[in-house]
């Protein structure tokens, strides 16, 4: 992997065949309407896309921008209230726009199937899985009895599930979310369609199982050799899955090329925005260049160009003129006016041809302050043995166990892991939500945990606060901004008078980019980003010295969380801010943090600098989850080696295992047998 | 404010016709004919501005990037405007209200009062008339005037029981489904209570305490709370872990605020269709306990329906105008309740 230009995948040779070749499908000026109480939402505004045989068509977006509403078209699955209102699409001869539901029947699921993004309500919870692929088996294939088993057993084979005659008989819940996933799959390839449909297939897995999956659909698809649409906001996944990419922004596709062409070489301002904003792409220390403004809302009529409003090199006629197609290569085309011979010339933003060179970070800015690296560095909180149980009794779980770390007044530290390792649990434990069973956390050198003095308590909750992960949740949808902003000034009565309390508000909504006047407002009228900025500004208004930031932007659209991380680092120099960022992306913590924990079913493995890290990982869990970090440079990301992690691997029944610093400030966790392994390993 | 007209004065200029100029493609079109393989912004390409002028930047506003979508919204007003929406519950309510001043006007329009009715052997069960407008009771008392008068009692009644319900069980809801400790301890109360038939209890205070019409409301009150304190706590336990509740912990709001700033404006739909429920409820239970004997006012309609039992076939009188009344308050309060708690959900409104 250290050779960076070498050409892994040949885009061209992709592309010929692609220009060779008939459309398989092809979908021509669609236009999809919604009508949601009373009013008329327009999904699709006009979308066009070829999809050739045997080539896999990623589709990116955000959300709103009707990447899934127009592939829900090309299978017949729009909800009740939506209808294709213009255009065509047409397949083997048919306009698939004016299918009725019968003749859908022939299509759907035989030539054309779906794989949805939540592997819990695709299926059904009270029928073993080899029933449910059976069904499928039979109706399409026309397989009956022992024949029709037999072949579900090849497939559940086929999709990587162990043990398939065991497995045959379980039901849903017997499986893990990759399994489940992976049954999923089964069902759709079980009739051998033609073209697969994968709607963020991955979305709701975590990372390593993420690349298993990815691999897998991979594998399907040169062995059945299926054409494959995949739908995500995630430009890592589109690199490793990609031949074709088309970028979609309010309901149309505004650029559609090679893989490496859109990557390389992309020519939409949204494009060049998005791919700049990428954390991968960011100078730590320096701002990203993040895209302002949030994606538009389709219930207006949308006149000129949908993303006019946040484009940076937006014309005069992006307000007033939609503009056409225009063609850069015979694969490539572009939905912008800039590629007008009338319009000014302008370069791709420096960030991009970063991409090409993206194996190592882009850089570190050299005289940012790292915290950890000041001989005088002071210890904000520690965390001492820290036990965490739920239930009691039989069902009691343990979440977190004997959890050491210290964070250093100043610095990002980050707690890395999947779903279920008890990073959240770590979180809520410090800002006191949830109770802790054993060890204790200390603030400045006063415990803070267990039962504490009232004045204690009062100073422990103006100086830690806590960013939520999810901005539709976290906001009370009957309180006015002005309210949800000022709600700890209220409890604390910390203003004067209620002018001084209104002062404190606009400032803080106006410290986080948003206008003061939105404190009259509510919060179903604001986006995911500008949302999860009033959650910053509530915490930020108690003058806190620490936050516990919950993936603040794991729930956001890919063009906003720049603006989130701009922002967290902003206020971190401003006013010194120390940061607990729990996350499960590895690639936005090595930009936003200093030093990263990976934590493990409530064990944590390894701590160390964030670049130590990288460079030297040492337990096997973290070299596991490194090597599954989705990459953006396509011809990286199409060749990397996924390491599995088996927790088995780990013998502890007699030399027990230990929490040590193998080297200055790098901790991992091992028996000594490992230790001294992991010991050889840094000496190398 | 200020700021707002001035940016909405630039978005003017920009469509405000400079110059009148069609834009003719056809010397681009000319070029490469191939470039274009889709897109329908070519069809009518027109425009206002000079040409050379439309390919120039425009200035960029990360102002009105941050705009938003709707403005102006206030939850009663949309609520109200849901509300309007539902003929059938506003005519309802029409009927209702006109009922509710009719029953202070009755009385006066008519030259009896139910003061100074007394017995009259006469004019026993007289059929509507021009003298009698309801006609008369067994007792030769006028109608009229006792079927208004026993109205009022039982919407005054039902009133106060609903109100008196709702209030206790929304409180008593609130902290059995928000302070964990404290559900096991309602939930037994709640078992407790509710696994004996509420009529039981009725009798049981109806004779050893009194049978006044006051007893039965603070008894009723009393063991009428369970359905909506368990309704309640059930809805609790789905807002309590929501993120913005333990937002409002790590931000040190006390429970009494939680309770009634986080969670409560999320009941009120519920709250509003139980209220709305409950005064039909408590006419119709009143009824049921009129007919067994166990209020001894002297008119509600329960009363009257219950007098009416052992002549209506003879005298249809004593029962239609009563059954009417209540039927009137039962339909309204059934759909006005609906159409409000659906009015009151903000997932309808926008």
């Amino acid at each position: 992997m250290s050779q960076t230009n070498v050409q892994t995948v040949d885009f061209d040779a992709r592309a010929r065949q692609v220009l060779s070749q008939v459309p398989l499908l092809s979908a021509r000026d669609l236009e999809v309407t919604f009508s949601l109480r009373g009013q008329k939402l327009t999904a699709i505004r006009g979308a066009s896309l070829d999809l050739y045989e045997g080539e896999t068509l990623a589709i990116v977006g955000e959300s709103g921008s009707g990447k899934s509403v127009f592939t829900k078209c090309f299978v017949g699955m729009l909800d009740k209230n939506g209808s294709i209102t213009g255009g065509s699409i047409t397949y083997q001869g048919e306009d698939l726009a004016q299918y009725t539901e019968k003749d859908w029947l022939k299509i759907r699921g035989r030539k054309i199937a779906m794989v949805t993004q939540d592997p819990m309500t695709s299926l059904n919870p009270l029928k073993p899985i080899g029933k449910q692929i059976l069904e499928s088996v039979e109706l399409h294939q026309g397989l009956k009895g022992k024949a029709a088993k037999q072949e579900v057993i090849r497939i559940l084979n086929a999709v990587g599930i162990p043990e398939p005659e065991r497995r045959y008989k379980q039901y849903p819940h017997e499986f893990s979310g990759g399994m489940r996933q992976r049954v999923v799959i089964a069902i759709a390839v079980a009739c051998r369609p033609q073209i697969l449909i994968c709607d963020e297939p991955t979305t709701a897995l975590d990372v390593t199982i993420q690349a298993q999956i990815l691999d897998l659909i991979r594998r399907l698809q040169r062995e059945q050799n299926m054409t494959i649409i995949y739908i995500t906001h995630d430009l890592g996944v589109v690199a490793n899955v990609a031949d074709r990419v088309a970028v979609m922004y309010g309901g149309q596709v505004i650029e559609i090329g090679m893989a490496n062409e859109v990557f390389f070489d992309p020519k939409h301002p949204y494009t060049w925005a998005l791919l700049s904003a990428l954390p991968q792409l960011g100078v730590k220390g320096e701002k990203l260049p993040a895209i302002d403004g949030t994606p538009p809302n389709l219930f207006n009529k949308i006149k000129g160009d949908a993303f006019a409003p946040r484009n940076r090199y937006a014309l005069n006629i992006d307000y007033i003129e939609e503009p056409p197609m225009y063609e850069v290569t015979a694969t490539h085309n572009v939905k912008a006016w800039l590629r007008d011979p009338r319009a000014p010339k302008v370069e791709q933003p420096k960030a991009i041809e970063r991409l090409s060179e993206l194996v190592k970070p882009a850089g570190t800015d050299p005289n940012a302050y790292h915290p950890h690296l000041d001989p005088n560095r002071e210890t904000l909180v520690q965390v001492k043995d820290l036990q965490v149980t739920f239930g009691s009794g039989r069902k009691k779980f343990v979440a977190v166990n004997d959890v050491n770390f210290e964070i250093y007044k100043g610095e990002t530290f980050a707690l890395v892991g999947e779903s279920g390792s008890g990073k959240t649990t770590i979180g809520r434990a410090i800002v006191r939500i949830n109770p802790i069973t054993k060890g204790e956390i200390l603030f400045k050198g006063e415990r803070i945990s267990g039962k504490i003095s009232k004045e204690m308590d009062t100073k422990v909750i103006r100086s830690l606060q806590m960013i939520f992960q999810d901005p539709m949740a976290s906001l009370n949808e009957r309180a006015k901004v002005d309210y949800i902003v000022s709600e700890g000034l209220i409890n604390y009565h910390l203003y004067k008078n209620e002018h001084e309390r209104q002062d404190k508000v606009q400032n803080a909504l106006q410290e986080v980019g948003l206008l003061p006047e939105f404190s009259s407002r509510f919060p179903h009228e604001f986006s995911g980003g500008q949302r999860q900025r009033i959650g910053i500004a509530r915490s930020l208004i108690m003058q806190p010295e620490f936050i516990v930031a919950d993936e603040p932007i794991s729930a956001l659209d890919v063009s906003i969380r720049a603006q989130v991380l701009n922002l967290l680092n902003e206020l971190k120099k401003q006013r010194g801010l120390t940061y607990l960022f729990i996350a499960h992306d590895l690639s936005v913590v090595r930009f936003i943090s200093d030093r990263i924990a990976v934590i493990h079913k409530g064990q944590i493995v390894e701590l160390a600098e964030a670049e130590e890290l990288f460079a030297h990982p040492l337990h096997p869990y973290t070299k596991a989850l490194l090597s599954a970090v989705p990459n953006p440079n396509p011809y990286v990301e199409r060749v990397k080696q996924l390491i599995v992690y088996d927790p088995s691997m780990h013998d502890y029944s007699v030399d027990k295992p230990v929490w040590r610093e193998i080297k200055p400030d790098h901790f991992v966790y091992g028996n000594q047998k490992e230790l001294d392994g992991y010991a050889a390993e840094l000496a190398l | 404010m200020a700021k707002k007209q001035q940016r909405r004065k630039t978005v003017q200029e920009l469509e405000q016709p400079v110059v009148k100029l069609d834009v003719d493609y056809s010397a681009v079109d000319k070029e490469p004919k191939k470039e274009r393989p889709y897109g329908r912004a070519y069809l009518g390409a027109r425009s206002a501005m000079p040409e050379e002028q439309l390919f120039e930047f425009a200035e960029y506003r990360p102002q009105d990037a941050e705009k938003i979508g709707y403005s102006n919204y206030s939850y009663w007003k949309s609520v109200w405007q849901n509300f309007v929406k539902n003929k059938p519950a506003i005519v309802m309510s029409i009927v209702f209200i006109l009922l509710f001043i009719f029953t202070f006007v009755a009385e006066s329009i008519s030259p009896y009062s139910v003061a100074t009715l007394e017995q009259d052997n006469k004019s026993i069960f007289l059929l509507p008339s021009s003298e009698h407008w309801f006609g008369t009771t067994q007792a030769g008392k006028d109608y009229w005037v006792i079927t208004w008068y026993a109205t009022r009692v039982s919407l005054a009644l039902a009133a106060l029981v609903a109100v008196g319900q709702i209030v206790a069980g929304t409180i008593i809801g609130l902290v059995w489904g928000y302070v964990r400790k404290l559900d096991r301890f309602f939930t037994e109360l709640y078992n407790l209570i509710d696994n004996i038939p509420t009529i039981i209890y009725m009798t049981l205070i109806a004779l050893m305490v009194g049978q006044s019409i006051g007893i039965m409301a603070v008894t009723m009150i009393a063991f009428g709370w369970l359905g909506t304190a368990r309704n309640v706590r059930n809805l609790v336990f789905m807002y309590r872990d929501r993120e913005y509740n333990l937002a409002s912990r790590c931000l040190g709001t006390r429970l009494w605020r939680v309770l009634f700033r986080n969670i409560f404006p999320y009941l009120i739909s519920v709250i509003i269709l139980r209220l709305t429920l409950a005064i039909p409820g408590t006419i119709a239970y009143e009824t049921t306990l009129s007919y067994l004997g166990l209020i001894s006012e002297e008119y509600s309609l329960g009363i009257l329906l219950k007098n009416a039992r052992d002549s209506f076939l003879r005298f249809p009188h004593m029962l239609v105008f009563p059954a009417v009344i209540v039927s009137i308050i039962t339909v309204t309060f059934y759909l006005v309740g609906n159409a409000f708690s659906d009015a009151c959900d903000p997932r309808n409104h926008l």
